[in-house]
């Protein structure tokens, strides 16, 4: 059975984190937008939100990164 | 069987047509409701969502860049950038079976922001400086003949791939006017191919014609209104209202992704409200608002343009509750974290949304019209090392890590009071480096226009008698 990434760097391997979400894209080309409706609604929706957005990624099929360049900062998909 | 599905298509383009002309008049009225306004905005974000999915089908843009911290992972539906700790990166990105640890990930893993990230997210190019508008607070200053030694497509081209072997995400498109150049297109196009989303601001006064038969390339095109009717002619020296708002509609017309740029003045403070309900009413997908800051044109309307204090201290609960009463997605740009933080909101939650103040040279940086490297459009390019030219975007990861790259914007965490002692300091970094340096001549102080550091100044001016500091107690005698 080959080994999924997820289990390569230890056996007991945590779900991880989500640290931040930066929604929308920024088309002012001054200054960085950033998206504050969430602040509306508060921290309760951002937290039933966060979830969802993490079952996404986690649904989603593993990003490969080329081998050869994985070892380098910045590596990118 | 396919006269069948031609026949279901067309019916279904009827019926979409249909609903889009309902949706039309229900905002067009006001959609009255809240619950009405909601379910325009849902209906249109939904059919944006299968725009974008079919967009990143046909380009798919780059969806991950590992960081000291984790990973970056970035989402086309819904669009955003996401921040994972390594744990989750490890379940998310192929690092492939048997392979090392990524050397990113040697050392202990920090913080969101503990570090700058090893490339910006988005990178600002200002693809020229031409521009007929001529308006009186421009903060590139561009005119009709544009700057000395502009940049044309092939270099362009050469910086995207630059960009895109660094790991950038998107790229903020401007000018002067980029919509008037020939080979906007083309450039938008390459974006695609290299995995970044190219994203757009025009003023709507010029290019419309070809801007209209280019604008799916965008990820989204935000037009430049300052104001409606005549308080665009206060703020801009002109009337150009009836031009722009004949371009949002008809880009619109085109395309779902259309937002508003608004620069907040001091006489357009009064304004932003009918701003938003115009947004509402257009079916616009964001209001984008920005601080007037000292650069170019600029500097000069600074002191007539810029908000007073007492306008800054109300913005933040005038635009939710804008934003609230129309129902319409806000955005405010990095030099509004001070005004934000004045408010006191959940620090946490301002760093899950990823509100930071100045990330010039870290989350962004910027390109003048002939290349030059910025840690931000409005800031001057990084002097040049001896013997050498100035930096360009072109050699963005050379730059990157070196010793002492972008200056003051780097060095934020060497804060003054009272930036040192502000629990908000991570976040906002002190405010906007480029009013600083306008205001005080120092780059490094902390924003000037900031309440906490207004009402500091308004403390130390107090009576003009010497303070007296009052004894300080031991944990002993207490």
């Amino acid at each position: 059975m080959t080994a999924s990434p997820a289990s390569c760097y230890s056996a007991v391997v945590r779900r991880g984190r989500i640290l931040a979400i930066k929604w929308g894209m920024n088309p002012n080309s001054s200054s960085l937008g950033v998206d504050v409706t969430f602040l509306l609604v508060g921290a309760t929706v951002l937290a039933a939100v966060t979830p969802v957005i993490g079952a996404l990624l986690r649904w989603r099929r593993p990003v490969a990164l080329a081998p050869a360049a994985a070892t380098k900062p910045g590596d990118i998909a | 069987m396919t006269r069948d599905i031609r026949a279901l298509a067309t019916l279904g383009r009827l019926a979409v047509r249909r609903v889009d002309t309902a949706l039309g008049w229900l905002a067009g009225r006001g959609a009255d409701t809240n619950l009405g306004r909601l379910a325009v905005r849902g209906v249109d974000a939904a059919r944006a969502a299968i725009d974008r999915a079919r967009d990143a089908a046909r380009h798919p843009p780059r969806r991950a860049r590992l960081e000291r911290f984790g990973a970056i992972l970035q989402l086309t539906v819904p669009r955003a950038l996401v921040f994972v700790d390594r744990a989750f990166a490890r379940r998310t990105v192929a690092i492939g079976p048997g392979a090392a640890e990524p050397a990113v990930w040697a050392a202990p893993e920090t913080a969101v922001g503990d570090a700058p990230l090893s490339a910006p997210l988005e990178a600002h190019l200002q693809l020229t400086n031409r521009c007929d508008a001529g308006c009186r607070g421009c903060y590139t200053g561009a005119s009709p003949e544009g700057a000395r030694g502009e940049w044309g497509l092939a270099e362009w081209t050469r910086a995207i791939d630059e960009l895109a072997e660094a790991g950038v995400f998107h790229v903020a498109l401007g000018g002067g006017e980029s919509a008037v150049l020939p080979w906007l297109g083309e450039l938008a196009d390459h974006c695609r191919r290299r995995g970044i989303i190219p994203n757009l601001t025009t003023s709507g006064l010029a290019g419309l014609d070809r801007l209209l038969a280019i604008s799916d390339r965008f990820g989204q095109i935000n037009v430049s209104l300052d104001g409606l009717g005549p308080a665009y002619a206060a703020v801009r020296g002109f009337d150009g209202f009836a031009r722009a708002d004949a371009a949002i509609r008809a880009l619109r017309r085109v395309k779902r992704e259309v937002g508003i740029n608004v620069v907040v003045t001091r006489a357009s403070f009064g304004e932003l409200d009918p701003l938003f309900a115009y947004a509402a009413e257009h079916r616009l997908s964001e209001v984008e608002l920005l601080r007037f800051k000292p650069s170019g044109r600029g500097a000069h309307a600074y002191a007539e343009l810029r908000c007073t204090d007492a306008q800054h201290r109300a913005f933040f609960p005038a635009v939710l509750a804008a934003a609230r009463r129309h129902a319409v997605r806000v955005k405010v740009d990095c030099s509004y974290t001070p005004m934000l933080a004045h408010h006191r909101p959940d620090r946490a939650l301002l760093a899950e949304l990823c509100v930071y103040g100045c990330t010039g040279g870290d989350f962004l940086v910027g390109a003048k019209p002939g290349g030059q490297l910025t840690a931000c459009s409005f800031a001057a390019p990084p002097p040049a090392a001896a013997d050498a030219a100035r930096p360009r975007i072109t050699e963005l990861r050379a730059y990157w890590d070196g010793p002492d790259a972008f200056g003051a914007f780097r060095r934020w965490r060497d804060a003054r009071e009272p930036c040192a002692s502000c629990e908000y300091h991570a976040l906002c970094r002190g405010g906007c480096k480029v009013v600083s340096a306008h205001t005080t001549g120092d780059p490094s102080a902390p924003d000037p226009e900031c309440p906490r550091v207004v009402d500091r100044a308004a403390l130390g001016a107090g009576s003009g008698a010497p303070r007296v500091h009052l004894p300080v107690l031991s944990r002993d005698r207490e």
